[in-house]
This record gives structure tokens, C-alpha cells and sequence, in this order.
């Protein structure tokens, strides 16, 4: 039996490809059943937005492609050649490395990000639910579970801000410690206050005071966020109540001008206050950053904050492989020794079934014995039985603890000659 | 009798006083009422004071620094409840209220008294001093050192440099408690070190304290903290202005620390 995964993501597949090989959730059951009908012992299908993938326990004479017969059958325009191109294969000990970096998001567009862990746990339960999930797979999916859960304590990948808006609310706690009811401001009502309103308020901000030159905007937004919307001409009257100011109108010319920031925070005396400035062109006059106690940060200046602490969660990343490449170690010598106990433990049997026969065979001719002469026969026999094990037993023990990394976990060859030399039947 | 009065109108100041260091932890004014009174009762015991000095010394009491500076405290207060009555503005209260005391309390210490009851009761005043010094320099240095924090955060955030997730600095936020209950605490402490101190070198040197500079000198660092303190509550003075402030009112500190050095001699008897 082998482990095999076949699939897309982001690296090797343009957006195109990806939506049309997407699963939907209630699709994937009987891509499930799918697969089980055609041979595979084991299945899970893990379907994101940016990667669909397919593993399964197959038999060792499988071909892998029949992975991505599955991911296709029964979809309209998508043709086996015209998805090919795109699809990376990996067979046992590759796809267990694979399979925990993708749990540990190593493997994602951004590196670190925690969304991935839940999806492939949703995957998992709904293969399992679906009786899909056997030995094989069930110990490599724990165990990647669990990788997921060391990196994320051992190293620090998922903790820095990686999108704008996270940055601009790691940002504002660096200035006001905890955003407990700060007052937040949106001048323009776009999607993109939108969300970066739902950051700030997720992070503990309660107040919302919403702003827009077209006031129905402003009503929509504020039920949305359960904020009050305050007239467009005189938003700068209530400025020195506000901890943090989003800008993002569409309005050609500055809203919000030193001067301005600068009575407001002389009217809060010295109260600092956060003015992000997400508009392009942009809303706030670049001098506000000048005025003491105001800190302005525009759209560039957040993506820099972001993209500096991606690129600290790379460096991170190398450290999260090694200990990938730890625990595949630890994982694969754990399936070997799986392996070859039931070959060791169906040769005992075996060499013991043969001694009870010829004992039972030959006892009669042997007249009575006393009790000290049929202990010594049991020993006897017993003895002949261990000594003739003894070779094949080591010689496999030893096999299985000696094999390097990325040879198959399913070494076979040593395990199947002492099978037919014995005879041993399937067990 | 006038210095009864006049001692009288310290006591009664003094409530001022403690109703500005408790303000620096509550900011309520619930408080403001009782203290008024108290003071406002303090200025009428010391306009007794002064016109019974009149009528004792035949002029206007304004022989000597000690007068002076009680005529002057009382010049104060008198202002002060006067813009009082007619602006409701309670803030200033913070700042002139421990003024008027402590001039009022220099004024009073023209004439001298007997000395310590026993030497037990003299070390124990030099020992809560000496205490309440050094405890109001902790906080103050706790307060240069969190304002120094405050303003390399600022800068950081400023100048946009800052990444959050490795930035070791705590919160502009934070900072700025760190600073405010410090420095507050520095404030009270160094409070009761100067009412003490004033009056201990009054007891033990008679009328010739005042012209001790090392005494000069603390009085001077305790008035330049008071200001500190009532710019940062009344017009909410932080970051940069404060933090300079915090280390000059530090340096003041240090200066006032060195002059005192030799203490050893006083410990005799």
C-alpha cells in the first residue's frame, strides 16, 4: 500500500484553473465514494481557494493518475491533459512531508496564516464521516495536526500582521494599548473602511462614527457596523473625540488638513490620536504626521509594515521546516515499525503452528515421560523454532531502522521474500 | 497671638494642599468645597494674622523675607478666591493651594520655637524626610526613564519605522500611565519630604534656615515639580514637552541630592 497526493495550488495553477478544479462541500462526498469504488483503500479531498488536493492510501500498483480521474470525473470542461500541467504528484514519505507543511501553512500564499489548519480538519472529519479515512491516513493527518501545533508554539510565524488592515490594528495598539472603547471615525464609506473598521472593532473598538458625502452610503454602512453617522460638512467639529480616523472617500482634494488635526488635538488636550489613510489619491494632507501627538499612515506605508513582517515570517519558516523534516523523520519510523509487525508476528505464528502439528505428530511414539522430560521437550522444540526466527527477525528490525529518509515506507522487497520463503499467507 | 493666627492659616491651608495630591489620583472635585472652605476660613485668619502684626509692630509687616512671603501668600489667596468667585475655574486650586501653603508655612517660621521634645521624636522626623526623599526620586526617576521610552516610541511611530510584532517598547498608552502615576506619586512623596524638611531645619536652626542655599535649592526643585505637574493636568502636556521637563525636574533633583551630602553630621546627639 502506498500514500499518494495529486493536486493544484497557487504556485503551480493560474486563478482560471483553480475555480473550475475547486470542489464545492457538497460535491465532495461523492468524489469520496468516487475514489473508494475505483480502489482506494483511503481518501481525503482538501478544496481552498487556493489549492485543491487529493491523497489516498493506494495499492502499491496503482497509478497515481487515477487521483486526478477523480478530482475530474463528473465535471464538465476539464479534460485530463488540460489539467495535467498543473498537477504536482507525491508519493508516501513527499506527500507526508507535504502534507504537514500544508498544515502548518507553510506551503501558503501567505506563509503562517492560520485558516488553513481548520480547512484541512474540516477535510479530514468530512472523509472520515464518509468512512474514507483508515489507519494510514487517520496517523498521518493526527500526527500533521499536531506538527501544525508545534510550529505555531515553537516558532513565532503567526504573529505578525501580515495584511494592511491587521497592520493597521497592531499599529493603533502600539499606540493606545488596548483598543477598549476607543472611538473610531470613517470618513468615506467604502468597502475598504469597511473592513478596516470590522479589524479595529473585532480588536475591541466600540464606537464607529461614520461620515460620507452621499448620506444614504453613510446609513447603509452605519447599520452594518451599528455606528452613527454624522453630517459630511461638519465631521472636523467632532474631531477631538476621536482616537482613530480611517480615510478612504473618493474626494479629489485633502478632507483633513494639519491645521484642522492640529485644534483637534489641542481640544483633547494632548490625546494622541491614528489617522490611516487609505484613499488613493489620498484624504489626508501628508503634514499631519507633523502635528505632535498625530500619527498618519497611508496605504503604502501600512503594506510596508506588512510586507516586512512576511518577510520576517519567511526567515521563520526555515525554522518551522526543519522541524517538519523532524517529525516526518519520527513519523516514517513509526509506520515502519507498523509495517513489518505483522510479517514478524505471522512468522512466529507460523513456526509455532508447525511445531504444535509435528509434536502432536511424533508425542504418541515417545511413550510416558516424566514431567521433567516433557518440559524438556517443549524447551527443545521451542528453541529450534526461536533459533530459525531469530535471522529473518533481525535482519528485518534491522531493514526497517536503517532505511534513510525518502526511501519508501513500504520497503517491501526484504518483507516479501521472507513472506513467500515462509510462507506466509496475507494476514 | 498673630503667629497663632498665622500657624492657624497654615493648618487650614494645609486641607488645600491635601485636596491637590489626592486630585492627582481621583480627578474629582468632589472634594473642591470642603477644601475651599478650609482655605477660604485659612485667608480670613490670616488677614487677622497680618493686621494684628500691624498693630503689634505699628507698620506694614514687611521687615523680612518671612513677611514678605506671608503677605504675598495672602496676596495669593485673596486673588485667587476672587477669580474664584467670579470664573468657577477650580483647576488653579492644584497649583496655588500647595503654593499658599508652603509660603505661608515659610512666614510662619519667623519666630522661633523651643526645640525637640527628645532626640527620639527628632530622629524619627529626619528619618520620614529622609525616607519620603529618596521614594519621591524613585518615582521621579521612574517617570524620566518612562517619558525617555515614551518619546523613542513616539519617534519610532513617527517616523514609521516601528514593526509591531518585534518592538519591544510598550504602548504610547501605557507609557504615559507609567508616567502619570509616577510622577504623581514623586509629587507626594517629595511633598511631605519639603513640608518636613522646612520644618525640621526651622526647628533645629531657628530663623537661619531660610538662608541655608540647600534648602533654597529644594524648595526651588519642589516648585518646578509642582509646575509639572499642574501643566500635565491642566493643559494635558505630554510626550516630548513633559519628557524634558521630567529629566530637567531629575537634574534639579540630583543637584538638590549633592548639596545635601554630609547628612552623616546630623544624625548626632
Amino acid at each position: 500500500m502506498k500514500l499518494a497526493l495529486a493536486g493544484i495550488n497557487h504556485r503551480t495553477a493560474p486563478v482560471d484553473v483553480r475555480e473550475k478544479v475547486a470542489f464545492r462541500a457538497e460535491h465532495v462526498p461523492a468524489a469520496l465514494l468516487h475514489m473508494q469504488a475505483r480502489g482506494a483503500k483511503e481518501a481525503l479531498i482538501l478544496s481552498t481557494c487556493n489549492r485543491v488536493e487529493v491523497t489516498a492510501a493506494l495499492a502499491d500498483d496503482m497509478p497515481t493518475d487515477m487521483l486526478v480521474e477523480a478530482i475530474l470525473s463528473g465535471r464538465d470542461g476539464l479534460t485530463l491533459e488540460g489539467v495535467r500541467p498543473y498537477v504536482y504528484f507525491f508519493e508516501q514519505t513527499e506527500a507526508i512531508r507535504h502534507l504537514f507543511r500544508v498544515a502548518s501553512s507553510l506551503d501558503s500564499m501567505i506563509v503562517g496564516e492560520p485558516q488553513i489548519l481548520g480547512q484541512l480538519k474540516q477535510a479530514y472529519a468530512q472523509a472520515r464521516d464518509q468512512g474514507a479515512i483508515g489507519g494510514i491516513l487517520d496517523t498521518v493527518l493526527t500526527r500533521a495536526f499536531s506538527v501544525a501545533k508545534r510550529i505555531r508554539s515553537e516558532t513565532e510565524i503567526g504573529e505578525s500582521a501580515v495584511s494592511v488592515g491587521y497592520a493597521a490594528v497592531e499599529l493603533a495598539r502600539e499606540i493606545f494599548g488596548s483598543l477598549n472603547r476607543k472611538r473610531v471615525l470613517i470618513i468615506g464609506a467604502g468597502k475598504m473602511s469597511e473592513a478596516a473598521a470590522r479589524h479595529l472593532l473585532r480588536a475591541g473598538a466600540t464606537d464607529i462614527l461614520i461620515t460620507n458625502r452621499t448620506q444614504q452610503r453613510a446609513d447603509d454602512l452605519s447599520q452594518l457596523l451599528q455606528g452613527e453617522v454624522i453630517p459630511y460638512d461638519s465631521f472636523a467639529d467632532r474631531l477631538s473625540e476621536i482616537d482613530i480616523v480611517i480615510a478612504s472617500s473618493s474626494a479629489p482634494g485633502y478632507v483633513l488638513v494639519s491645521d484642522t488635526v492640529h485644534r483637534a488635538i489641542e481640544a483633547r488636550r494632548n490625546q494622541p490620536m491614528f489617522l490611516i489613510d487609505i484613499a488613493v489619491p489620498r484624504n489626508i494632507e501628508p503634514d499631519v504626521n507633523k502635528v505632535e501627538h498625530a500619527f498618519l499612515y497611508d496605504i503604502d506605508d501600512l503594506q510596508r509594515i506588512a510586507d516586512r513582517n512576511l518577510q520576517a515570517r519567511e526567515e521563520m519558516a526555515e525554522q518551522a521546516e526543519s522541524i517538519v523534516d523532524d517529525e516526518v523523520t519520527r513519523l516514517q519510523a513509526r509506520l515502519r515499525q507498523r509495517d513489518i509487525a505483522p510479517t514478524i508476528v505471522s512468522l512466529q505464528a507460523q513456526l509455532e503452528a508447525v511445531r504444535a502439528e509435528v509434536l502432536e505428530r511424533y508425542r504418541p511414539h515417545l511413550g510416558t515421560l516424566t514431567s521433567d522430560q516433557e518440559e524438556a521437550l517443549e524447551a527443545l522444540t521451542r528453541t529450534i523454532i526461536n533459533k530459525i526466527a531469530h535471522g529473518p527477525i533481525s535482519e528485518i528490525r534491522r531493514h526497517a531502522a536503517s532505511q534513510k529518509r525518502g526511501e519508501n515506507i513500504h520497503e517491501g522487497e526484504l518483507i516479501s521474500a521472507v513472506r513467500r520463503m515462509f510462507r506466509l499467507r496475507d494476514s | 497671638m498673630s503667629v497663632f493666627w498665622l500657624r492657624a492659616a497654615a493648618a487650614l491651608y494645609f486641607c488645600g494642599l491635601l485636596y491637590a495630591l489626592i486630585y492627582l489620583f481621583r480627578k474629582s472635585t468632589r472634594l473642591f468645597t470642603p477644601a475651599l472652605i478650609a482655605f477660604a476660613v485659612g485667608t480670613v485668619l490670616h488677614l487677622v494674622s497680618l493686621v494684628e502684626l500691624r498693630a503689634e509692630t505699628g507698620h506694614l509687616p514687611l521687615n523680612n523675607f518671612y513677611e514678605t512671603s506671608s503677605i504675598c501668600a495672602f496676596l495669593i489667596a485673596f486673588l485667587f478666591l476672587l477669580a474664584y468667585s467670579y470664573y468657577h475655574i477650580s483647576i488653579f486650586g492644584v497649583c496655588l493651594f500647595p503654593v499658599v501653603f508652603f509660603m505661608t508655612l515659610i512666614g510662619a517660621t519667623e519666630f522661633p520655637v523651643s526645640s525637640w521634645s527628645s532626640p527620639e521624636v527628632r530622629n524619627a522626623w529626619l528619618t520620614v524626610h529622609i525616607t519620603s526623599v529618596l521614594i519621591g526620586y524613585a518615582a521621579l526617576i521612574l517617570s524620566a526613564v518612562a517619558s525617555v521610552y515614551y518619546l523613542l516610541q513616539e519617534r519610532q511611530l513617527k517616523r514609521k519605522h516601528l514593526s509591531p510584532s518585534s518592538n519591544p517598547l510598550p504602548p504610547l498608552a501605557t507609557l504615559d500611565r507609567v508616567i502619570t502615576h509616577s510622577m504623581n506619586t514623586g509629587f507626594v512623596f517629595i511633598t511631605i519630604a519639603t513640608v518636613t524638611g522646612v520644618i525640621w531645619a526651622f526647628i533645629e536652626t531657628g530663623t537661619h534656615w531660610i538662608l541655608d542655599p540647600k534648602i533654597g535649592f529644594f524648595l526651588f526643585t519642589w516648585a518646578f515639580y509642582l509646575a509639572m505637574i499642574f501643566l500635565r493636568i491642566s493643559a494635558g502636556w505630554r510626550g516630548r514637552r513633559i519628557a524634558w521637563l521630567a529629566v530637567s525636574v531629575l537634574s534639579c533633583s540630583i543637584i538638590t541630592w549633592a548639596t545635601h551630602a554630609g547628612l552623616r553630621s546630623l544624625w548626632q546627639r
